[in-house]
């Protein structure tokens, strides 16, 4: 157990120029809290988590656990322990072999490491299979020993690089919730990298969001929903993702297609002196309203359905140019395609302005 | 059957040049091999077309298995031969493995100018084997050779290399390991390569050291590589002609099986064809036996093979 800190920590590579793959990273993880790593690709997540494993050097700031300056200690004298992507199980090792290896390693007696590992699979369901090999395991299975070795070592922090993403859809919705519960049994903080924004939301105590190796926001998953810190933030975080448009801004709104959106004092204010502002609006905060009532002109383009509600994708015309917004809708009774139809904006709390060129959210 | 025919002719005309091609070239050599190991064969008893003499040798059972198996010096000493062959041929597939792991290990990382210590330490595999035979033969002469001149330049005494004493076995040795380690390197390095680099961080996250990460996952991990490319070694090298006989000549301190083989077919008195037959067809059988051994092994260790 232990809270782990990121202290302006930065990783350069060589190259021509540099490239700061994560740049003064400051993060501080409480005692037992599950912190999620989210960002695309390129982003910095998995370097800023191997970086706290001691994979990858911390070429300026410091990371800490448990209190203690970690930046120059091997990975062996960190007291954590990762799950690869890839699982990296060891493949002439059988599974129990696999989950022991590091308490043997350690030079456990070999009474107290079959314990452990009894144990541990118990837990994970994997008691069958402990002197099988990895090669004769589905990739569920595998993802679980991989869960198990960690276990096992009982360490201070788990470090989970990308886990689930070798699972298919449904195995990954169902050990999501299994790593979920299991870290909170175990209270264990944990820091985890995804790519996938539903599984930062739906994991992480707090979720880290990161882009260009820099941290975006870092904050609840309802409070990035609702605040997000920037229209960066505001694109990820949220599926299908936020409409995000730049339109032109007058005392009275935003003015959209034909309406114009009235925005709050404080909004107005802190958009003082620009003639645009990059309005965002969840889908689900637009709605369909019956043709007689104010509203958008929107051609539908393409309807998912999705069951229980239906996702109409359809362009708008603002200013010359033609935008395409995505409107969350009764799945039930969804409009049919080229229809036309008005979108209004059905709860004006939830309209977050960003500054066209910054990003940065505008208002208190 | 004649479904089957009917159904398959393609596929087995397809097959049969190669069948024709491999019966003539290796099947038919092999069996007039082992037919001439009981008969007494020899230049004085061959057919000679050119003198217009018709064969007159004869068989005689198994005469000349129990003359070589007796171990009689006159019969190439089988016993003390087949023991100096497996130390020529350990002695060397040890080295050639060894020293190539090591070299593989170290052209493994990032190091600068990696490919030109690649290239260079092929070199010896790509030069024609007689050509470094014979530079290596002129390097151990005894009193020109530049590894006396170095031992007498620092001091040390210069052995009569190539001379009738063990010396030349170990001359030939360390000829045959410069040989024989490219290989072992270039088979050992992409066994290297395949193995996967989260392998080693998952275990120096689990708290393993240098050698312990060695140990429990670079080792494993060429398994499959290292059991194949030993027992191709021990193959090669257990038949290694060129080298020893380069080098050495008929001197019978690097006498193995396969070059007693040799003397006896091209030289003597009486090319004794039945003997130097014999020779080989109990060289066949012990790598027979020890292939099948080695293979029963790795199958118990559960390496599918």
């Amino acid at each position: 157990m232990a809270e782990v800190s990121y202290v302006k920590a930065s990783r350069v590579f060589s190259g021509n120029p540099p490239v700061r793959a994560v740049d003064e990273l400051s993060l501080d993880v409480a005692d037992g809290e599950f912190l999620v790593l989210v960002g695309p690709s390129g982003s910095g997540k998995s370097t800023a988590l191997r970086m706290l494993a001691g994979l990858e050097d911390v070429d300026e700031g410091a990371i800490q656990i448990g209190g203690k300056d970690v930046t120059n200690v091997p990975p062996k004298g960190r007291d954590i322990a990762m799950v690869f992507q890839s699982y990296a199980l060891y493949p002439h090792m059988t599974v129990a072999e696999n989950m022991g290896f590091a308490l043997k390693l350690r030079g456990v007696a070999k009474t107290e490491i079959k314990a452990k590992v009894e144990e541990a699979a118990k837990m994970l369901d994997l008691t069958k299979y402990l002197e099988r090999k990895p090669k004769a395991l589905s990739g569920g299975q595998r993802q679980r020993v991989a869960m198990g070795r960690a276990i096992v070592r009982e360490p201070s922090v788990f470090l989970m690089d990308e886990p689930l993403s070798n699972l298919d859809a449904k195995l990954r919705v169902e050990t999501r919730a299994n790593i979920a519960a299991l870290q909170q049994r175990l209270g264990t903080t944990t820091i985890y990298v995804t790519h996938d924004q539903v599984e930062a939301m739906t994991m992480g105590h707090r979720v880290a969001v990161l882009k260009d190796g820099l941290l975006q926001q870092c904050d609840t998953p309802r409070a990035l929903y609702d605040r997000p810190a920037n229209a960066f933030v505001a694109g990820f975080i949220g599926s299908p993702a936020m409409n995000l448009k730049t339109v032109p801004i007058t005392s009275e709104g935003a003015k959209l297609d034909g309406v114009t959106v009235p925005l709050s004092r404080s909004a107005l204010d802190a958009a003082g002196g620009l003639d645009e502002v990059t309005f965002g609006i969840r889908p689900e905060a637009l709605g369909i309203v019956p043709s007689g009532e104010e509203g958008m002109e929107m051609t539908v383009e393409l309807v998912e359905e999705l069951g229980a509600d239906a996702l109409v994708h359809g362009a708008v015309k603002i200013g010359d140019s033609s935008q395409r917004f995505v409107v969350r809708v009764d799945g039930r009774t969804p409009p049919t395609l080229g229809q036309h139809v008005k979108v209004a904006v059905r709860d004006h709390t939830e309209i977050h302005l960003f500054h066209p060129e910054t990003g940065e959210r505008l208002e208190a | 059957m004649r479904r089957f025919l009917e159904r398959h002719w393609y596929a087995y005309a397809m097959v049969l040049p190669v069948v024709v091609v491999i019966a003539v070239l290796v099947l038919y050599p092999l069996a007039q091999g082992v037919f001439f190991t009981f008969t007494n064969i020899n230049e004085a008893n061959i057919a000679n077309p050119v003198l217009d003499r018709p064969a007159s040798y004869e068989g005689v059972g198994f005469k000349n298995y129990l003359n070589v198996l007796s171990g009689d010096a006159s019969y190439g000493a089988f016993w003390s031969t087949l023991v100096r062959t497996l130390i020529w041929t350990f002695g060397c597939v040890f080295f050639h493995y060894t020293i190539g792991l090591g070299l593989a290990l170290l052209l493994n990382r990032q190091v600068k100018g990696r490919t030109l210590y690649r290239v260079l330490l092929i070199l010896p595999w790509a030069v024609p084997a007689f050509i470094s035979a014979f530079a290596w033969k002129y390097m151990f002469n005894a009193q020109y050779g530049i590894i006396n001149q170095l031992l007498r330049a620092v001091g040390l005494p210069d052995p009569v290399w190539l001379g009738q004493s063990d010396w030349a076995l170990f001359a030939v040795i360390v000829v045959n390991v410069w040989l024989g380690t490219p290989f072992m390197m270039v088979a050992l390095l992409g066994g290297l390569q395949s193995i996967p680099g989260d392998l080693y961080e998952a275990a120096e996250v689990d708290g393993a050291t240098p050698w312990q990460r060695f140990r429990h996952v670079t080792l494993p991990g060429l398994r499959s590589v290292s059991s194949t490319v030993v027992l191709l070694g021990i193959i090669w090298t257990f038949n290694m002609f060129p080298v020893i006989y380069l080098i050495a000549g008929p001197n019978p301190n690097t006498r193995i099986l396969v070059t007693y083989a040799f003397e006896r077919f091209f030289s003597g008195a009486s090319r004794d064809y039945a003997v130097a037959s014999t020779y080989g067809v109990l060289i066949l059988s012990v790598l027979l036996v020890f292939a099948t051994v080695y293979r029963r092994a790795l199958r118990k260790q559960g390496e599918v093979w």
